[in-house]
């Protein structure tokens, strides 16, 4: 890392060193990124918190700067208050929540607010419940609070969808415990009954003991086993039998044997039909523990427009909510501020971030006339716009529209286990079968040969059918979260593995998403009219060598310090890089999406785009400095002559060459989409070796994009981070988001890199395929016992001595050989 | 011998069933819906003041 000059510390970032701040404490000098971080930090410590630092688990940096903190109303807020045991209680949804330490933060600093009694953070959901005194604390006291320690509070109500998934995940673990409970006991009988089996036992006894089985047993067959049953029944109705059936089939059919058994006298299993509910639930438990958080991203996308717009009418200004504002309102946007609606600007000038929205890293100016977009940040001047569509048909409003259809859309996925249920249920259906018609023809009676035929189903059907999956899929997602790779399902890493096609988002995903100078284009000689100007550079910079580059460097970067612009940033970095300190420059004025202007050793120094520097009075060498395709140029002027030209490139990563690499050695094809201009797009994808690029595209393009690869039969993963990623996300097979792209695209992607280092998707993928091949091995091991023991069932040679140690061997082998896939590491590169 | 082998399986039974409808209660109250933060809840020093 060069041009830095250490880690903050507060939020961990790098600090450049024209934005270091520093604190002095008992002898000690400690370093920040920026004010908030600062100030942040002395609200920590002040209020005698400091253990946070020691605590914190994380070394990544915090929040990205776009997050933006919307001050909430009280008035609007009154709308989530809800009464609770005579005081107020208010859900809030809070955005940052990264480790246990920022949940203890949370806590710890609201809880400290005078009339607050209750706050709760749930740190998987980061939802917090925040009891208070309404007569002594108001909401946006407490939302302002959470704001000032840097995460964003967002005002959230339960929605059925939510209720339901949590009464669902709480009914599991009922089930589960349930059968837990009753097959401990069961187990002691079953003890009982092998100790009998082999040392004799009272006839009278061994009958009590398997009445007693089947007290335990019924209930968890019937209730815990309830999902099963009803799984494999709705497989019997739609013809595909699937792993519920094969589970119902062996629970059932060895639950039917037994208790024929306990009657007729003879060998009960009900410790079968028991085990193979209870580890089939614990192995769903486990899958469901493995996926935390809920997908909400779609009530995300929305709260990322504000609700609450300034609207202007007759020359007053009043608040209303979005939903109130109709087409050809006019509502007021300050500088950092989200615009509410889609409308077009009828007063002011500005730059726009608009890469929540499209991605797009780049600021555009703005002037009347120009569209803007919902949710987009205005970055530098005051405008009024005009309401071109009402709020529910904003931009944003859309994209959540398409995420959500792609999301219910998308067909459920066959798992590796429901295969191989789909053929072999009927083998064992089959071999049941063949087994009845022959002892009945060789003259069995109808009833044994029944019981014997029973058998051969009860000794096919194996419990560690329950673990083969979950185990493989546990340990697989363990591996990959050490390695930073997070699947939000074991889904997904089953699918994973059978991508076809990879599709790339460009903007922040394979490139850096900053502006960095990659070419300096000076007028030859320029120095010489402004000789007063280099010696200037020289008394900064001694040892530095007087060059027109390094000269143009020099000016841009001096009128650039202290603009937050993501090009000046870029600009003073590169100066940084070459060892350039910039002079401090005298009467700056920064015009709203055109440039900087300002004093530097007596000379007006102007630098911008070519509009800006047009309307300065300068006049620019025709086509001379053109852009190259993809680039932004900044352009500089010195004296009131022009001086020169700094092409911006947004930089590749450096992972991303081996990852395309990667993809390719395993014939898996790499498209890349994007909604930035076609050059650009095209330049990358050749630089990557990317064979098939489309630019200038639409959200609702790159979803059509996609169905007609999928239609071809292709599996696709998607790799992307803006808002407008959200679709496509959704409707790929795989979507993979990268941390630190919005909220929207980690909600809606099912696989997040943990860092922007593309190395770990191909690592993800290494895993996922051995996953696979893991679950495989473990359906093999967990048959070839069974297996064994179907001629001992068809001969009625089968004993319970048998049946337990096939069921303790294939369980086991299955375990550790799941446990093998945790020895995957992720090689830092 | 049947007779106490019988009342104690019997005994035993109930004791089960006490601890289930515990679990059962604790799953209802929401015991088992954070399973992060507890842990590190009892690292908090100030818990014991208040």
């Amino acid at each position: 890392m060069t041009g830095f000059v250490g880690k903050c510390t507060h939020c961990g970032a790098w600090i450049r060193p024209h934005e270091l701040v520093e604190e002095r404490r008992s002898g000690e000098t400690l370093a920040f990124c920026c004010r908030g971080c600062h100030g942040a930090y002395l609200l920590i410590t002040g209020a005698g918190l400091g253990d946070y630092y020691r605590r914190r688990e994380w070394e990544e940096q915090g929040l990205c700067s776009g997050a933006f903190n919307e001050a909430y109303s009280d008035a609007y807020l009154a709308g989530f208050v809800r009464p609770a045991d005579g005081k107020s209680a208010i859900d809030i949804l809070i955005d940052g929540i990264r480790c246990a330490t920022c949940v203890w933060l949370n806590e710890k600093i609201v809880s400290r607010l005078p009339g607050v009694t209750e706050v709760r953070v749930n740190y998987a959901t980061s939802r917090a419940l925040v009891l208070f005194d309404p007569g002594l604390v108001t909401p946006s006291a407490i939302f302002e609070r959470i704001g000032e320690l840097g995460y964003v509070p967002r005002p959230y109500t339960r929605s059925a969808a939510e209720d339901a998934a949590a009464r669902e995940k709480r009914d599991l673990l009922i089930r589960f415990g349930t059968a837990f409970f009753l097959t401990m006991q069961l187990m002691a009988y079953s003890f009982a009954l092998y100790a009998g089996y082999f040392q004799g036992m009272a006839q009278q006894i061994r009958h009590y003991m398997q009445l007693f089985s089947l007290l335990v047993t019924t209930p968890v067959v019937f209730y815990s086993g309830w999902p099963f049953l009803a799984g494999g029944w709705r497989g019997i109705i739609n013809r595909a039998p699937n792993m519920d059936l094969l589970i119902a089939i062996g629970a059932l059919s060895s639950f039917i044997y037994s208790v024929y058994a306990t009657f007729a006298g003879g060998e009960a299993y009900y410790e079968t039909a028991a085990m193979i509910v209870t580890l089939i639930l614990a192995g769903r438990l486990l899958e469901q523990s493995a996926k935390r958080r809920a997908s909400s991203g779609v009530e995300r996308l929305l709260s990322l427009a504000p609700s609450e717009a300034r609207r202007v009418l007759n020359g007053a200004v009043e608040k209303v909510a979005v939903a109130e504002l109709g087409v050809g309102d006019l509502v007021m946007v300050a500088p950092g501020e989200r615009f509410p609606i889609d409308g077009s600007i009828c007063e002011g000038v500005t730059s726009v971030d608009e890469s929540p929205a499209t991605g797009e890293p780049m600021p555009v100016a703005k002037a009347a006339g120009d569209p803007v977009i919902a949710g987009s940040i205005n970055l530098s001047g005051m405008v009024r716009v005009k309401v071109d569509k009402p709020a529910g048909d904003s931009f944003v409003a859309r994209i959540a529209r398409l995420a959500e259809e792609a999301q219910s859309r998308k067909a459920p996925i066959q798992g590796v286990a429901d295969r191989v249920a789909a053929l072999f249920v009927p083998a064992v259906l089959f071999l049941a079968a063949i087994t009845f018609v022959y002892l009945h023809a060789a003259g069995i009676e109808a009833g044994d040969a029944l019981m014997t035929a029973l058998a051969v189903v009860v000794i096919a059907c194996p419990c560690a059918l329950g673990l083969a999956t979950p185990t493989a899929i546990l340990a697989g997602c363990g591996a990959a979260a050490t390695g930073g790779v997070i699947f939000k399902g074991g889904d997904v890493l089953e699918r994973l593995g059978g991508i076809t096609s990879v599709v790339f988002d460009k903007t922040g995903t394979l490139t850096c998403g900053r502006p960095e100078v990659a070419e300096i284009r000076p007028v030859p000689g320029f120095g010489l009219l402004v000789p007063d100007l280099v010696p200037k550079l020289e008394t900064l910079n001694p040892k530095l060598e007087t060059t027109d580059e390094n000269l143009l460097v020099f000016l841009a970067a001096s009128v650039e310090t202290g603009t937050n612009h993501p090009l000046a940033r870029g600009i003073t970095e590169c100066a940084a890089g070459r060892g350039i300190a910039p002079a401090a420059p005298e009467s700056c004025r920064t015009f709203a999406g055109g440039g900087v202007t300002g004093l530097v050793g007596g000379q007006n120094v102007s630098v911008g785009n070519a509009r800006f520097l047009e309307s300065q009075g300068i006049a620019l060498p025709g086509c001379l400095h053109c852009p190259p395709a993809g680039g932004t140029a900044v352009y500089v002027a010195c004296g009131g002559s022009y001086a020169g030209a700094l092409l911006m490139e947004d930089r590749l990563r450096d992972s991303a060459f081996p990852l395309v690499g990667y993809f390719q050695n395993r014939g898996i094809r790499s498209y890349l989409l994007s909604g930035d201009k076609r050059e650009t797009v095209n330049r990358i994808a050749s630089a990557l070796g990317i064979r098939e690029s489309r630019g200038d595209l639409l959200p609702e393009e790159k979803m059509d994009f996609m169905e007609h690869l999928r239609e071809r039969g292709e599996c696709l993963l998607m790799v992307g981070d803006g808002i407008n990623d959200a679709p496509a996300l959704s409707s790929a097979d795989v979507g993979c988001a990268v941390a630190g792209g919005t909220d929207i695209a980690v909600e809606s992607s099912d696989l997040v890199l943990a860092s922007p280092d593309l190395a770990r998707l191909s690592f993800a993928h290494r895993v996922s395929v051995r996953t696979i091949s893991v679950i495989r091995q473990n359906l093999a091991w967990a048959f070839v016992y069974n297996i064994v023991g179907i001629p001992l069932a068809m001969t009625g040679r089968l004993t319970p001595v048998y049946a337990a140690a096939a069921m303790a061997l294939s369980s086991l082998c299955v375990v550790g050989n799941s446990l093998r896939l945790l020895r995957l590491k992720y090689k830092v590169s | 011998m049947e007779n106490s082998i019988i009342t104690l399986i019997i005994l035993s039974l109930f004791l089960g069933a006490g601890c289930w409808l515990v679990f059962v209660w604790a799953v209802k109250k929401g015991e088992f819906d954070d399973m992060e933060r507890p842990k590190h809840r009892m690292l908090d020093d100030e818990e014991g003041k208040r």
